[in-house]
């Protein structure tokens, strides 16, 4: 009797771990499907279609009917926007997660915590919204411009990562050992002092961390920025010309692009693109954490 | 040498002195700084809820809210849209949770260091960075071109399922974590298989902080937007009812509608109906908040006696 029931107990083990095994598979299969997906129909533009490569990532004419997929324009829209939100939210991401981990009293805390939280939550949709009704018509008014553009889309990216760069530099800061602390405050640093030249230095590694995820997030962000940005696809010549972002390029063009025509597939190169440098953050995200260790 | 520090000219005190003064004073600006930092993120938060508001109070009705979209005419609702975005919520939390519970338990409570482990957690890693729109593209080839079923709630949903499959799975990691070891070793202790442990020990201890995380990524996937547009598709069922359970049949959600309507919408109040969505959306967002406190909270305490 006992020993059936401890049969059972170690038959169900085993099945158990068959079933949990493969749920943890089903992520290996799951990203490796995708890269393949994305790697055959995102090189069809330049094996099936001659274009080439460096037509494409260089190009700056971007005009489907005359064959011409120079992607530049867009690239550049990608990166100066993205670029701009991290100038913005990732010292004031991890600003606001020194003020977590170190200041917030306890109320306070969670009083703002869920603030946070339902940052994250609100869709990006929504926050394209708001930029378009009330950050768009505002930033016109005051520059006297069309208002969307580059500049747009930075602040509103700016704000979209802010969750993920405050909640990760909060996670990166709370690990210092508070020895590190007390030594600095024995030594007769002020608070600020310990943040800024003990705790600082101590999680940057982790701090780097948490901008590169907020990279990630804001390059890869599509209606938010498509709602802004304006969508003209020509290189961007100021923050306050309307411009277009690999992203929100795609999600424009994708519903006119018919099935096999080099127009969709230079929309798949730029999803594989997309997709190469989320993979290559992820790399340079192992390398920061490896040198702590 | 007690001498030359008797003697030393009054200017070095001062300058002392006035360093003493000027870093308690950049300690104070600094704190400051960091105050207002987080204050005015809360601050633009309630500007955005206290925005939506105002522009959308004034569209939402019974009938906003359960009537039929119009194609070209005033006056329509998003009834079908809201449907939508619970169905596909649900098909979704059905593939998702199953295989990212299983996933994260065997990441934190079985697996040692090893190659498995590694190639696992990079996986995981990547697909959490995967941008919606590149998985809306895969999603596309696979589901509706490959498998042929055109734009459908079930073609989105999996979308869906591959977007926040990580996510989930470090939902499920980090309440796991939050139970003592002490549990564990009480339960293998007493003879326990690990299976056993985590089913009759672990689960129970983490379900709180499962369920809170559980519903906060739940509301993230009600107002996904890119993976859907493509696959789950911008138009309602026109079938019998635009409340439509065939999940081959195509299903905009709200968030959809609200993109859907500012970028192709003929309707003339497509300002109006914007609002009104984004309003919706939002409300939905705070719900979705509120309940994954309460709900955990409740679970903490009916499972382990912890407030």
């Amino acid at each position: 009797m006992v020993a059936a029931r401890a049969n059972k107990a170690h038959r169900d083990e085993r099945i158990a771990l068959v079933f949990l095994m493969g749920s943890s598979g089903i992520f290996v299969l799951a990203m490796a499907t995708i890269l393949l997906f994305l790697l055959v129909n995102g090189t069809k533009l330049f094996y099936a279609d001659h274009v080439s490569p460096l037509a494409f990532l260089f190009g700056t004419e971007w005009d489907g009917d005359a064959g011409k997929f120079g992607a530049a324009p867009f690239i550049a829209g990608s990166i100066v926007a993205t670029g701009l939100a991290i100038l913005l939210g990732g010292p004031l991401g991890v600003a606001i997660g020194l003020f977590f981990s170190e200041l917030a009293p306890k109320r306070v805390a969670a009083a703002f915590k869920p603030a946070i939280e339902v940052l994250v939550g609100i869709p990006s949709i929504v926050y394209g919204w708001i930029g378009l009704t009330l950050l768009v018509p505002f930033l016109a008014t005051v520059t006297h411009t069309q208002g969307n553009g580059i500049l747009a889309a930075g602040l509103v990216l700016s704000i979209m990562i802010l969750p993920t760069v405050i909640s990760l530099s909060e996670d990166a800061l709370r690990v210092v050992p508070t020895a590190l602390r007390e030594g600095s405050a024995a030594l007769g640093a002020t608070r600020w002092e310990t943040m800024s030249r003990v705790l600082i230095p101590a999680a940057s590694s982790g701090l780097a961390v948490a901008v590169i995820l907020g990279i990630a997030r804001a390059i890869g962000e599509t209606l938010a920025v498509q709602l802004v940005l304006g969508n003209a696809p020509v290189m961007p010549k100021s923050l306050l010309m309307s411009a277009s972002a690999l992203t929100s390029e795609i999600v424009m063009e994708m519903g006119e692009a018919p099935d096999g025509s080099p127009f969709r597939h230079a929309l798949f190169s730029m999803a594989l693109l997309l997709l190469l440098v989320a993979m290559g953050l992820i790399v340079l995200i192992r390398l920061a954490l490896r040198k702590r260790t | 040498m007690a001498r030359a520090l008797s003697t030393a000219p009054p200017v070095a005190k001062t300058f002392v002195s006035s360093n003493a003064r000027s870093r308690r004073a950049i300690d104070k600006v600094a704190t400051a700084g960091l105050w207002i930092a987080a204050s005015a993120v809360v601050a633009l938060l309630l500007l955005f809820i206290g925005y939506l508001f105002w522009q959308g109070y004034s569209e939402i009705s019974w009938h906003f809210l359960t009537g039929y979209p119009q194609s070209a005419t005033a006056g329509g609702g998003v009834g079908p849209e809201i449907f939508n975005s619970f169905y596909i919520l649900v098909l979704t939390l059905t593939f998702t949770l199953p295989i990212s519970i299983l996933a994260g338990i065997y990441l934190q409570e079985y697996s040692g260091p090893g190659r498995f482990r590694d190639i696992v957690q990079f996986s995981a890693e990547s697909l959490a960075t995967v941008p919606s729109i590149v998985m809306a593209l895969f999603g596309l080839l696979v589901f509706v071109q490959i498998l042929g079923w055109h734009f459908s709630a079930l073609g989105g949903a999996l979308t869906l399922t591959f977007l926040n499959l990580p996510a989930m799975m470090r939902v499920t990691q980090q309440a796991l974590a939050s139970v003592p070891a002490t549990y564990r070793e009480a339960s293998m202790g007493l003879g326990a298989t690990k299976w056993q442990t985590v089913l009759r020990a672990i689960l129970p201890s983490a379900i709180g902080p499962l369920t809170t995380g559980v519903v906060l990524v739940s509301g993230r996937i009600f107002g996904e937007t890119a993976a859907l547009i493509f696959t789950a598709g911008s138009s309602v069922s026109y079938g019998a009812s635009a409340y439509d359970f065939n999940p081959f049949h195509t299903a905009e959600t709200l968030a959809v509608h609200l993109y859907s309507t500012q970028r192709e919408g003929l309707v003339p109040d497509a300002t109006q109906i914007a609002n009104g969505s984004a309003l919706v959306l939002l409300v939905m967002v705070l719900v979705f908040n509120v309940v994954a406190r309460v709900v955990g909270r409740q679970l903490t305490r009916r499972f382990t006696g912890k407030a």
